[in-house]
């Protein structure tokens, strides 16, 4: 089933900026990236996924209730974390985060229980009863998801939720975040611009550039085995590449390494292995290292010459 | 999961559970960030300090209704301190010092450091927000505009000879006691909102709500003294006068050294004046929290 489903949705910012363009896009269970560069398109959408902001064109749902008229009843089932600071410096993070439990529509006695349980999920302790103020950027990140999670949502949105950590905190972070997709059934979106982070979490990826759908599917597609095959010799790999041409199979050489298509040659997968080990037996050619080539999600935004950072 | 008996001591996982209770929606979340802007106005669940100024403010207006239905025990209705028209202008000083003190936190936090998108991505508006925080700085305040005089209002009949018959003299000023109390506190209210919304911070906050009403006050205080022409303006440069005006406008009784007095404009002048009031700062309210980027 989706949970977010989206139609032609558009949106054109007064003074020409389009921040998304004719997206339809379908969204289901599990932790999903939301990939793109800066700009992309990714914190309008969510802001139009959270009723926040009316779309130009198109429309949404998320939960089965639409964007632009149901964003009360969304916003009572879905939690956000802002990719910004957002937190009071001289309350507690207890008193903060049962706060907005309450102001999510939860009873008191629940908001405090709520509280109790969800700081503990994301590793504050003795010091959830210290003022905001004092805390490192990594546990007011930690404030910032406990907020999102304290009413127990069906849906969570993450906005660039590693921005500001040092690499430990980022690992904490992401483990934290596989397990609310894991261990709590909450299906996480996860927008960000580190296409390294994603891959750690999301199993399902959503990439867009330029406001406009790139491409959606699982992580593993993204980087399966293309069915090419590396091989890196010792030496100049040309004569083994021309005499693999020579028996039918496609192949490149480049240096010292030769790159060839398996499904070619006629003989079927195994044939290629063969006629590789006989070839490079019979020029008395070292081979050094063989692997299947793979998908790599860069290669996503390489060919629309975006600038996608890599963590 | 369960603990075994051979490991007491250790903390277990419990793992997540999750929330099938009742969800308030839109009215539990009005009613928990009015309620919090009860509670941080007064200063309950913090420090020791942050209740002086508040419950200080209360006690300073309560005192003179406590002193007035003393000296009527003791001294009959020899003495009359303090009628019901005059009380909230005698005193008047507190409320400035009570918004511009405990105004600024309710919302300077919220916009300064940009909580408001945690707000806004909860099941209310915009509207939803502001309309809170100015019902939670409004009731706040019927502390000082609405408790003290109806203090003194039931003081004055139980402390009567004849308590009925002095239920029957003094019914009739409730509607006037009620009234007052509550356009006090919603002008106020408004006001030291819209001037908080506005400024960046707790301490420019706190001396503009200040500076507005010293300014206003002796600037219609000097009015009032030059007569002629300008008194009639006097009133209409302080926020206190107006809401007087409007006072006597509706329920009558004059108070002695208020520029209303000297004024003789019309009275419809006082409502209009306030509607003034509310229009524009709402409208600043609106204006503000519009531009709020979630």
């Amino acid at each position: 089933m989706a949970l977010i489903s989206t139609r032609a949705l558009t949106k054109r910012y007064p003074g020409g900026v389009t921040a998304l363009d004719a997206l339809s896009v379908e969204i289901g269970e599990g932790v999903i990236g939301l990939v793109g560069a800066n700009g992309a398109g990714k914190s309008t959408l969510i802001k139009i996924l959270l009723g926040l902001l009316p779309a130009t064109d198109g429309g949404a749902t998320v939960l089965d209730l639409d964007a632009a008229t149901q964003g009360a009843e969304i916003r009572e089932r879905v939690g956000y974390m802002p990719e910004h600071d957002c937190l009071p410096p001289d309350v507690s993070a207890t008193e903060f985060v049962a706060h907005m439990a309450r102001v999510s529509g939860l009873p008191r006695g629940a908001a405090r229980e709520r509280t109790a349980d969800v700081l503990r999920h994301v590793g504050l302790y003795e010091e959830r009863y210290r003022p905001i103020g004092g805390y490192s950027t990594g546990m007011k990140q930690r404030v910032k998801l406990a907020q999102a999670l304290v009413h127990d949502p069906r849906l969570l949105f993450l906005d660039e939720p590693t921005n500001g950590l040092d690499p430990a905190g980022r690992d904490e972070m992401l483990d934290l975040i596989e397990r609310i997709g894991r261990d709590f059934g909450i299906t996480v979106v996860v927008a960000s611009h580190l296409l390294g982070e994603i891959e750690r979490v999301a199993g399902w990826l959503v990439a867009i550039d330029a406001g406009r759908l790139l491409r959606t599917a699982p992580l593993s597609s993204f980087t399966e085995r293309t069915g090419m095959l590396l091989v890196e010799t010792e030496e100049d790999a040309e004569p083994l590449a021309a005499r693999l041409v020579g028996r039918g199979i496609d192949a490149v050489a480049d240096g010292r390494s030769v790159v060839l298509d398996l499904a070619t040659g006629g003989g079927g997968e195994y044939a290629v292995y063969d006629a590789l080990r006989d070839e490079a037996v019979d020029l008395g050619l070292a081979v050094v290292r063989i692997e299947h080539r793979r998908h790599q999600l860069e290669d996503l935004f390489r060919d629309g010459g975006v600038d996608a950072s890599v963590a | 999961m369960q603990a075994s008996p051979e490991s007491t001591g250790t903390i277990y996982d419990i793992g997540y559970r999750g929330y099938d209770g009742p969800r308030l929606g839109r009215r539990g979340a009005i009613s928990a960030i009015l309620w919090a802007g009860l509670r941080s106005i007064f200063g309950m669940g913090r420090s020791a300090r942050s209740k002086v100024l508040p419950w200080g403010a209360v006690i300073l207006a309560v005192i003179p209704a406590g002193v007035a239905i003393a000296i009527k025990v003791l001294a009959g209705d020899i003495i009359e301190l303090y009628s019901y028209d005059d009380y909230l202008w005698q005193t008047g000083a507190l409320l400035p010092i009570f918004v511009a003190a405990q105004a600024p936190e309710l919302v300077v936090n919220d916009m300064r450091h940009r909580v408001l998108p945690l707000y806004f991505s909860r099941p209310i508006s915009r509207l939803d927000y502001v309309l809170s925080k100015l019902g939670a700085l409004t009731l706040a305040l019927l502390a000082l505009t609405l408790l003290p005089v109806l203090i003194l209002f039931f003081g004055r009949i139980l402390a009567a000879e004849d308590v009925l018959g002095a239920v029957g003299d003094e019914i009739g000023a409730l509607p006037g006691i009620l009234g007052n109390g509550l356009l006090h506190a919603i002008v106020l209210a408004s006001i030291g909102l819209a001037i908080c919304a506005v400024a960046g911070r707790r301490a420019y906050a706190a001396g503009a709500v200040l500076a507005l009403f010293l300014i206003g006050s002796v600037t219609s205080g000097i009015f009032q003294e030059q007569g002629g022409g300008l008194a009639g303006v006097a009133p209409f440069v302080h926020p206190l006068a107006i809401v007087d005006g409007a006072r006597e406008w509706l329920f009558g009784g004059a108070v002695d050294g208020s520029p209303v007095a000297s004024a003789g404009v019309p009275m419809p002048l006082y409502g209009l004046a306030v509607l003034v009031i509310l229009g524009v700062t709402w409208l600043v309210l609106a204006i503000r929290y519009r531009s709020v980027t979630t």
